[in-house]
């Protein structure tokens, strides 16, 4: 069936059949291969793109479901002139990439985040993004980029709600002698 | 270029492979497309033990858009995979099942869903076999043999001292045993490869991979050609943690001998149950200790037997034996000991390197063991350490040495000191037991007793004054790119931006061996050093000459070359390298960095086995709730002795990705089985940890620096599984006043522990 949909503002019109996942449907028949499969469950976050605004896995839905409506994926997020949007300088600043699968999807969970709740506690982002596993980075600068992009300067700093967990002071983490001869 | 005035090393700096991730532009092996590419799907084994009698594909290959099925007999080479002897594995079983999940056919077609249609109709006649799924039931007597050689992988000692005049000297002796479960290394990107054939007779692997020397190497064997036929390149690579080792010449074999075949590009990518079910796993460990001490809290002498459950295939058993044997004793001065470590063959899916390499299972019942003497002596965790940390000039378990860089004192009295100014925990209460728990541990750097220790890396500049870096080990995520882009920068003062390195490609650079062994910061950023500091020669003399003044008037930095008593006195990098290159001076360099060799006794493991170890010290607050058994973690405080920071950003990022990968084996992480069969192999039943699980780490680091890395550091990215894990558990101790001794320590486990606990309800 020929599906029409507008990909990353674009309109556009694909030859699919309806049973496609849309995953295969953004890699394979559009090139868009930023999306990445994890796991073709629904359960690692790997593919998570926007449909009318809304996180969705990508591995586990009908290409016939994108008919008439909006899709952003990863190559949609930066500008049209290369620059980064804030997660995206927010998710290197912070450190919150390592091997980079499992970013395309922690972005696009966090923007989809962002568009609801602009300022965002970190219970906030932990329900946002807990559909999303990493397993390099141990999670704490991903909620430290979202943060960031929120324009939270948490840098250094333990996050708001932290504290309960911690009992450690704000401010007082990275005090312990992280890395002498920092410059940033 | 020594320590002083370093201006990029020691910098926080963003990964500069960070841009193509963040944007979803970097292409892994599996977003790569070729003209006429074909996909394999293998036919797998339901059962964990079987003879083969037949394997009949007509009906696979009768499938529509089925172009090829492989079995092991269409291999033109041995057919066998296997890093270390005794290379027992076969790409393709032909004979015998060994665990459920084994491949025996490769289907391969022109859709993936024609090669998983095909596959699933590949016919095998087996007569099945009792499967051997334990480590007693492997070493029982009369015990079917796994392979023809027995069912001991392999088996060594550590010999230091003499342990009886230990015991003898002792005052009291603490005994446990301990076991941990397997883990999956869970990276986010499943395996993956495409074989390219080209014209030449030459084929080019793109790989998701951990050693792509390793690939060539079975690539080519396997193929029945010489090695030079076959390139590896690396693609961007989604996480490895040990795991894309031997899985990843398993599938880059298969897709080479089809791509040949064909006259065809072949992907195989694996589906996330391929994943786990059909790559190895951390191995699972009983780990009995016997520690004997004197009152004073000195440690004299361990007695200590390991056993590991390696699963169906060697993979790097021998050297997991020998490195659980080497690290088990601790980070402690203690003259006698007498270890055993055996791992054994189940028919199970194998086991291999995992991050931390058995040093996690090692440190989890070393550390359970010596908190227990110190809470049977009455003494604080952390002090009983420090009365047995080894400090420079002490010998280890393998009677080894070394002048510095043994910072283990320094990790404990950064804790302590945080430690001393934290608020006492709170009293436990009618929901919530509180406790605190540290860990000690060392984990050797270099592959060490795993054989030779080299790496080649190239730095070349160009006429404009960028640089191109390439080194033999792979960037998995873990930040090598960034690492050696910032040496090399230091070295040739060109600017970070300017500065490219690339991944692995083993047509350009000298076999390098595999990327373990948290070596590639220390043994290839050496080999980068040297190669930068080859070129730089060029420049300081080119530079000299433009300048008139001795060469060491010359400084190299923010892309000039300048005069170190005036700085505005200064030429463009760029104009420098353009006149080098038109006076005929050298740009390029291919360097080669060798470790010292380990010279040991292989009797007994005493003699130099590592270049250095990275030395640390981790403590956990924690709370659990009596009611549910729930765990949460208050403070994770992790400090490593790393030598020299190198990029701050990236040390973190391993120190609290690590702790996390440890805090999943301790608490949530586990691969559990049903008749041999794997039952959780998704992430909806393996337990990943997720956001919610994250730790409150506070990465910490002393910086004792070690001769034998460049600007002094030493590798941190296994270290901190181990850290976390066995502190963690001692919390759980602390906590609830009940010693578990068994990995994982689940929510489960300790309700139902609680639930028993005498004076419970």
């Amino acid at each position: 069936m020929l599906i029409e949909f507008i990909c990353n503002g674009k309109s556009t019109a694909v030859e699919a059949r309806a049973d496609m996942r849309v995953l295969d449907l953004l890699r394979d028949s559009l090139g868009l291969t930023g999306t990445k499969e994890g796991c073709g469950r629904g359960e690692c976050g790997a593919c998570t793109i926007l449909l009318d605004d809304e996180p969705v896995n990508a591995c586990i839905l009908y290409a016939a479901k994108l008919q008439g409506r909006r899709v952003e994926t990863i190559e949609g997020v930066a500008g049209k002139d290369g620059s980064l949007h804030p997660l995206q300088e927010a998710f290197l600043e912070e450190g919150a990439v390592q091997c980079g699968y499992c970013t395309p999807g922690m972005i696009m969970s966090a923007k989809a985040l962002l568009a609801k709740n602009p300022r965002p506690d970190v219970a906030a982002i932990e329900e946002g993004l807990s559909g999303n596993f990493c397993r390099c980075t141990g999670y704490a600068k991903i909620v430290k980029a979202v943060l960031r992009a929120s324009g939270e300067e948490m840098r250094g700093g333990a996050a708001p709600g932290e504290e309960m967990r911690g009992g450690a002071a704000p401010g007082e983490e990275m005090r312990g002698g992280a890395a002498p001869g920092v410059t940033t | 270029m020594s320590g002083e005035n370093l201006r990029v090393v020691g910098t926080r700096v963003r990964k500069v492979d960070g841009v193509e991730l963040v944007t979803g532009r970097a292409k892994f092996t599996g977003d790569m497309k070729f003209p006429g590419m074909a996909y394999g799907y293998a036919a797998r084994a339901s059962v964990p033990a079987a003879r083969i009698k037949g394997i009949d594909t007509a009906a696979a290959e009768a499938e529509e858009g089925v172009l090829l099925v492989l079995k092991g007999g269409d291999i033109p080479g041995p057919n066998i995979i296997g890093i270390l002897p005794p290379f027992d594995q076969p790409v393709l079983a032909t004979e015998v099942i060994r665990y459920a999940g084994e491949s025996f056919a490769l289907v391969v077609a022109e859709s993936p869903e024609a090669a998983k249609r095909g596959a699933r109709v590949v016919k095998i006649d087996l007569e099945p076999l009792a499967p051997i799924l334990t480590i007693d039931e492997s070493l029982a007597e009369g015990a079917r043999p796994i392979h023809p050689q027995g069912n001991v992988t392999y088996a060594k000692k550590l010999v230091k001292g003499d342990v009886e005049k230990g015991f003898t000297e002792a005052d009291l002796v603490v005994e446990g045993t301990f076991e941990t479960s397997h883990q999956e290394h869970g990276y986010i990107e499943p395996e993956a490869v495409c074989a390219v054939p080209s014209s030449d007779g030459r084929v080019t692997v793109y790989a998701s991979c951990q050693s792509p020397f390793h690939l060539r190497g079975h690539i080519a064997a396997n193929l029945g050609v010489g090695a030079a036929s076959v390139r590896v390149v690396q693609a961007y690579t989604g996480g490895s943690f040990g795991g894309k080792d031997d899985v990843a010449t398993e599938i880059g074999t298969l897709a080479a001998v089809a791509a040949r075949r064909l006259d065809r590009p072949v992907m195989i990518a694996h589906e996330r149950e391929e994943s786990i079910i059909g790559s190895n796993l951390r191995h699972a460990s009983r780990i009995a200790i016997a520690t004997a001490a004197k009152k004073d809290g000195t440690i004299v002498a361990r007695r200590i037997r390991i056993l590991l459950d390696g699963g169906a295939y060697a993979s790097e058993s021998p050297f997991v034996t020998v490195k659980t044997l080497v690290h088990v004793a601790g980070p402690y001065r203690i003259p006698h000991l007498h270890v055993e470590s055996t791992t054994v063959y189940t028919n199970k899916t194998y086991s291999g390197a995992c991050r931390g390499f058995g040093v996690p299972q090692a440190t989890f019942a070393s550390e359970s063991n010596i908190d227990e003497l110190a809470r049977r002596l009455g003494m604080d965790p952390l002090a009983i350490r420090l009365k047995n940390a080894l400090k420079a000039g002490d010998a280890n378990a393998t009677g080894q040495t070394y002048e510095g860089s043994v910072g283990l004192v320094q990790t404990i009295n950064a804790i302590e000191e945080r430690r001393s100014r934290l608020a006492p925990l709170p009293r436990n209460d009618e929901r919530w037991l509180y406790g605190r728990g540290v860990a000690c541990l060392l984990q050797g750097i270099s592959n060490g007793a795993e054989g030779v220790d080299v790496v080649g890396a190239s730095v070349q500049v160009s006429q404009d004054g960028s640089a191109l870096v390439s080194v033999g080990l792979a960037d998995m995520g873990q930040g090598a790119r960034t690492v050696c882009a910032q040496i090399a920068s230091e070295v040739l003062g060109i600017s970070l931006p300017m500065v490219t390195a690339r991944q692995v490609d083993t047509d350009s650079v000298h076999d390098s061996g595999p990327t373990v062994a948290s070596r590639t910061t220390t043994v290839g950023g050496q080999a980068v050093k040297l190669a930068a500091t080859e070129v730089r020669k060029s420049l300081v003399a080119m530079a000299a000459r433009m300048f008139k003044v001795d060469e060491s008037l010359v400084v190299l930095q923010n892309d000039f070359a300048m005069l170190s008593v005036d700085a505005n006195a200064r030429i463009p990098l760029r104009d420098v390298a353009t006149a080098a290159y038109w006076t005929g001076y050298p740009l390029m360099n291919l360097a080669f960095s060798k470790a010292p060799d380990a010279v040991f006794d292989h009797e007994t493991h005493q003699g130099n086995v590592y270049i250095a170890y990275n030395y640390g010290t981790h403590l956990f607050d924690i709370r659990v709730d009596k009611h549910t058994g729930r765990v949460e973690v208050l403070r994770h405080l992790a400090c490593h002795d790393v030598g020299k920071v190198i990029n701050p950003m990236g040390l973190e990022g391993q120190i609290e990705g690590g702790s996390l990968f440890g805090f999943g084996l301790a608490h949530m992480e586990e691969v559990l089985f049903r008749d041999g069969r794997i039952i959780n192999a998704n992430f909806a039943d393996y337990a990943l940890p997720s956001i919610k699980d994250r730790l409150p780490t506070e990465a910490m680091a002393v910086e004792d620096p070690n001769p034998t890395g460049p600007y002094g550091a030493k590798g941190v990215g296994e270290p901190p599984v181990a850290g976390a894990a066995a502190a963690f558990a001692n919390a759980v101790a602390d906590a609830t006043g009940i010693r578990f001794r068994r990995l994982p320590i689940t929510r489960q486990e300790i309700l139902l522990a609680l639930k028993a606990k005498p004076g419970e309800e």
